[in-house]
């Protein structure tokens, strides 16, 4: 009876699963643009933000999601669940945000709320059928946090895209980023005001195909 | 009378055997130094220079702007058994690597030899 259960219910999965929401996640270390880039997402087709966007890091310090995202690529259309995650860092420090012009208590609250959003970052992972790392182009991309993030999700399977934001900046390059993910797809875009974009859709679909 | 060599920079006291036959290097230049300059230098190397700290900080930008390296890459964080230390508040390391193991549930190092262990961390695993 149990085996006939779960072949019905096996069966089912099957058929029907691939009709659900797919859980898209955002991750990447601080201030990439990962709440930019979903803002963007959302605003191209639902109209709405998902979240506040800021020059000073940790501003997403919890998830923050979006249902039914409808995304349409060449008459194709997935729907898509999007996840902002907070920033993963291996060290928070409230001295960081005192230099932005922060006072004492509050900067050291945004810490521990920060502190708090990668432990819960990381858990949300279990929930996710692919994910978007969002890097800052601009930046050395061989660091520990996105070594590890890019180590982790392809040991569990997990689909990965690779987006090099802020394309717009002089010192941006994503070549570098390419070099050090060499089996990962790389997309370089601009967020904020929407270069690349169309390329990004594109690599998304090809992501969803693979989940 | 010193000399220095002028292709490997090597210093021969007056009447070395080396100003007639050539340097060690092979060279067979040399530059003529007074004495006293040569004990100059060689108090000067034994001074250490000490720097405040701001100048020491600017020394190091100055010399990475010119070669061209990027910032210092943040040194990575590898703890012990916990996943999060708390240095003081609002100051924290966090070892990702740690933080990434499913099997094993967050610890928490508030200072040295106090531990908070959050069983509840450990999702219990789905049956299939």
């Amino acid at each position: 009876m149990k085996i006939l259960r779960n072949f019905t219910k096996r069966m089912f999965n099957l058929f029907f699963k691939r009709k659900k929401d797919i859980s898209l996640g955002f991750y990447g270390p601080p201030n990439a643009g990962k709440t930019s880039l979903a803002n963007r997402i959302c605003k191209d087709w639902t109209g709405e933000e998902i979240g506040k966007v800021s020059s000073v890091p940790h501003e997403t310090r919890s998830v923050q999601f979006k249902e039914e995202v409808e995304i349409k690529y060449k008459e194709k259309k997935l729907k898509f669940k999007l996840i902002d995650t907070p920033g993963i860092a291996t060290k928070i420090d409230y001295e960081d945000f005192m230099k932005l012009k922060m006072k004492k208590k509050q900067a050291q609250k945004r810490a521990k709320e920060a502190t708090q959003g990668i432990v819960e970052s990381i858990k949300w992972l279990d929930d996710v059928n692919a994910v978007v790392i969002v890097l800052d182009s601009t930046k050395n991309p061989y660091s520990q946090v996105n070594i590890t993030i890019v180590g982790n999700l392809v040991a569990r399977d997990i689909p990965v895209l690779i987006v090099g934001n802020k394309i717009d900046l002089k010192k941006s390059n994503v070549k570098k980023i390419e070099a050090s993910f060499p089996d990962c797809e790389v997309v370089g875009i601009s967020a904020k005001n929407g270069k690349n974009m169309d390329e990004f859709y594109e690599s998304v679909f090809k992501l969803a195909k693979k989940t | 009378m010193p000399h220095q060599c002028t292709h490997c920079g090597e210093i021969y006291p007056d009447a070395s055997e080396e100003l007639l036959k050539g340097c060690s290097c092979g060279a067979k230049f040399f530059y003529y130094i007074k004495q006293e300059k040569v004990d100059e230098l060689h108090k000067i190397r034994e001074q250490i220079i000490e720097l405040p700290k701001e100048d020491k900080i600017q020394i190091e930008k100055d010399i990475r702007e010119i070669t061209g390296m990027d910032e210092e890459p943040d040194k990575p964080v590898i703890l012990d058994l916990e996943s999060i230390r708390t240095l003081e508040p609002g100051k924290f390391e966090i070892d990702i690597v740690n933080l990434f193991k499913k099997d094993r549930p967050l610890i928490y190092n508030l200072e040295k030899g106090k531990y908070i262990i959050d069983l509840s961390s450990i999702s219990p695993k789905k049956k299939d």
